[in-house]
């Protein structure tokens, strides 16, 4: 079987995040921010998961299954909030959504 | 040993009645006044009237001796907090106060019905009164330093309300508030003393403090005092805080009467009188409070001189008469001082009385220059008068000679040579400026018709606005209900000193037996019969002397010029009084406002009030500061999200390397 080095995982989630992060910082459109946020959920689910090989210890991929749970639940709330923030103000654009400014 | 077990055990409620009769009549008087009207008078008058007869009836009762020593009836309050039990006690002390308040009083309430005709507050009047009453009650019956001070506070309040009667007149006003700031300063001496004697004994009861007097300490027995003579000078107007009486004198006539001659301005007399056990182990307080006392008499009666005003004449001779009481009581003459109380009560009473029938039947005039042939106009306020002068002057038979001669030879047997120098110079003064009111007001022609600037009133327009009493200005012929209380009072003035004649034996030291520590003295150079009539001689050049400038007949046929040339030519330190008022507003009013004004224009605006707004002015910094991250911008939040993560990663790749 074809033994990958942790290194790679590691670079590879990293990667991944890091495109999350961009996503979130620089697109304006909350669908997309929130599919980057997904991404990086999904980064850290894949260390888990490298790790848990790494070390033969199945506790990451029940931590796994924990941030795939709160992922989905997250991207509930989120996607609501953009719904309702969308019929109030018919746009979704998340800078001119700034109402809580102090 | 003294014997001051104080009050027999077992109770005495015959005592309540005396004491609450006349609260029940204030609080009637207070909350039905305008619905009784007319009748408020005579509820006021049978209220302390009753209360009178009760006293007379427990003379009895406060005048037995009972086992080991004990003297007078007890009957206990309240019991608190441990030591601080309340009673009344009804000893002979008590009871002569009692008597005179109650007595006195009541033919002073009689009075009033008269004087205080047409004033709108008829019935507020007697219900202070009434409550003077029971207030004075209070500080004499009780049987513990605290209510006495509760009694204390009361009367002080009772002469507040009183001297601000007229409360339209700002210069009443002021006189009882300068009365109530000058009386406080008292109570809180006799606080002090309390203190001292609770921290020394453990308790407040009189007969407590007092059987344990001797282990005081000299120092501590000194200090407690001083503390009680504060409260005593300043309810008695002892130098220097006599300044208050005859401001008080801004009152209605029957009250100073009655609080500020015969019976709240006693209070001090009472209290060292009652603090006997104290003084007499002090040698120090002793010489200390009879040179007061014997200064104040001294300086009562020659400001007595400069006054022209018939009330501030009598109010600084009572001063000067109460300075002779503490004078007796302050050197351990204590029969001595209480008889002059006693006797002074009567005259003192009867001449403010007179007095009034004056102020009353010329219209509010107080100035004895605008009065003059006042003996044929009015006869019976001249007989009034007449008496009450003689009885003050000490004539022989007369009440004040018996009193007057006692504290005088008493002060040379208890070692006090000065005093008694000063006892008799001042009975000489007294003659002189009582005989000058006398025969000003009451000899030559009636010059109520003359221009006031032709006798020298300096403000002719503020003469007649300060001089004044306040309520209707019109003459009023007397009401018998004026004239008969008068008519009784001249009866004690004239004889009731004949109670204290016949020395060790006489009524008046049996009254007395068990009540004061008696003192070993051995016999002065000076027999007393030498010194009376040293005092008599001296009064005489007084009265001569008052005659021969007031009273002659070219004095009297040219009485006008010469009065404006005295009220003209009266020296400067005389009419500023001693410069003792400003001198108390020199030390204690210009600081005191000083004080003030450090704390209202710089200490409460900057300190407190600063530290508020600097506390408020933070937060609203801090609040910006904060607020100026709260763009509303969820990409700015994620920004900072992702700049603290790497802050942390930072800070542990960081670690990592050092260790």
């Amino acid at each position: 079987m074809l033994q990958v080095a942790i290194t790679n995982y590691i670079a590879l989630s990293a990667t991944i995040f890091f495109v999350g992060v961009a996503g979130v910082l620089l697109r304006r459109n909350p669908l997309i921010m929130l599919m980057s946020i997904e991404l990086m959920w999904n980064a850290a689910n894949l260390l888990f998961l490298a790790f848990a090989r790494m070390w033969a210890n199945n506790a990451g991929h029940i931590f796994a299954f924990l941030v795939i749970t709160v992922a989905a639940a997250e991207a509930a709330i989120g996607l609501a909030i953009v719904v309702i923030v969308f019929r109030d103000a018919k746009n979704v654009d998340v800078d001119e959504v700034a109402g809580l400014r102090g | 040993m003294m014997h001051h077990t104080m009050g027999v055990d077992g109770s005495y409620p015959f005592l309540l009645a005396v004491w609450l009769l006349p609260l029940l009549g204030a609080i009637l008087l207070w909350a039905f006044g305008p619905q009784l009207g007319r009748l408020g008078g005579p509820l006021g008058c049978a209220s302390v009237g009753l209360a009178f007869l009760f006293t007379v009836l427990s003379w009895g009762a406060g005048t037995q001796h009972g086992d080991g020593g004990a003297l007078g009836a007890h009957q206990g309050l309240v019991s608190w907090l441990p030591g601080f039990d309340l009673g009344l006690l009804l000893d002979p002390l008590a009871l002569l106060w009692a008597l005179i308040i109650t007595g006195v009083g009541f033919l002073i309430h009689v009075y009033s019905i008269g004087y205080m005709d047409g004033d709108r507050a008829f019935a507020r009047f007697f219900a202070y009164l009434n409550f003077f009453v029971f207030a004075m009650l209070t500080l004499v019956l009780s049987d513990n330093f605290v209510g006495l001070l509760i009694g204390w506070g009361l009367v002080g309040l009772a002469s507040y309300f009183l001297i601000g009667f007229w409360f339209e007149k700002p210069s009443a006003v002021a006189a009882a508030r300068k009365a109530f700031v000058l009386n406080v300063v008292g109570d809180v001496g006799i606080m002090f003393a309390i203190f001292v004697m609770f921290a020394a004994t453990g308790s407040t009861g009189f007969g407590d403090v007092f059987a344990h007097a001797g282990s005081f300490g000299t120092a501590a027995l000194l200090t407690v005092c001083i503390a009680l003579f504060v409260g005593a000078a300043a309810k008695s107007a002892q130098i220097p805080l006599h300044t208050w009486l005859p401001d008080a004198m801004e009152g209605p006539t029957p009250v100073s009467a009655l609080i500020h001659a015969a019976t709240m301005v006693t209070a001090g007399v009472y209290l060292i009188a009652r603090c006997a056990p104290l003084w007499s182990q002090s040698a120090d307080a002793q010489l200390l409070v009879g040179t007061i006392g014997g200064l104040t008499a001294l300086v009562g009666a020659i400001l007595g001189v400069a006054q022209w005003d018939i009330k501030r004449i009598l109010a600084y001779s009572t001063m000067s008469q109460i300075g002779y009481m503490i004078m007796g009581v302050g050197i351990g003459a204590y029969e001595g001082g209480v008889a002059h109380f006693f006797t002074h009560a009567f005259f003192k009473a009867q001449l403010f009385l007179g007095s009034g029938l004056i102020i009353h039947a010329l219209a509010n005039e107080q100035d004895v220059r605008k009065m003059g042939g006042l003996r044929k106009r009015l006869p019976f306020a001249f007989v009034a008068m007449g008496t009450g002068v003689l009885a003050i002057c000490g004539i022989p038979g007369f009440s004040g000679f018996f009193s007057k001669d006692q504290v005088i030879y008493g002060a040379l047997e208890h070692g006090h040579p000065w005093l008694y120098a000063v006892g008799i110079v001042t009975a000489g003064i007294t003659a002189y400026y009582m005989c000058r009111m006398l025969f000003i007001a009451f000899l030559g022609e009636y010059r109520g018709g003359v221009d006031p600037s032709d006798l020298g009133m300096r403000h002719p327009e503020l003469a007649g606005t300060t001089a004044h009493d306040g309520h209707e200005e019109h003459a009023h012929a007397p009401a018998w209900y004026m004239n008969v209380p008068v008519g009784i009072l001249i009866v004690p003035t004239v004889l009731i000193g004949w109670l204290m004649f016949g020395g060790e034996t006489s009524p008046w030291a049996h009254f007395f037996a068990g009540q004061f520590p008696v003192a070993h003295l051995g016999a002065p150079g000076i027999s007393e019969l030498a010194t009376t009539l040293m005092v008599l001689v001296v009064v005489l050049i007084g009265i001569g002397l008052a005659y021969w400038r007031y009273a002659t007949a070219s004095a009297l046929s040219d009485a006008v010029p010469r009065l404006r040339e005295e009220s003209i030519r009266m020296p400067a330190v005389l009419t500023n009084l001693f410069y003792f008022d400003a001198a108390i507003d020199l030390l204690f009013v210009r600081p005191a406002q000083l004080l003030g004004t450090v704390f209202g224009r710089f200490l409460d605006p900057h300190v407190i009030d600063g530290g508020v707004r600097d506390v408020a002015a933070g937060a609203r910094w801090l609040g910006a500061l904060t607020r100026s991250f709260q763009t509303g911008l969820v990409r700015a939040y994620a920004l900072f999200v992702v700049f603290g993560a790497l802050l942390f990663l930072a800070y542990y790749a960081f670690a990592g390397s050092l260790r």
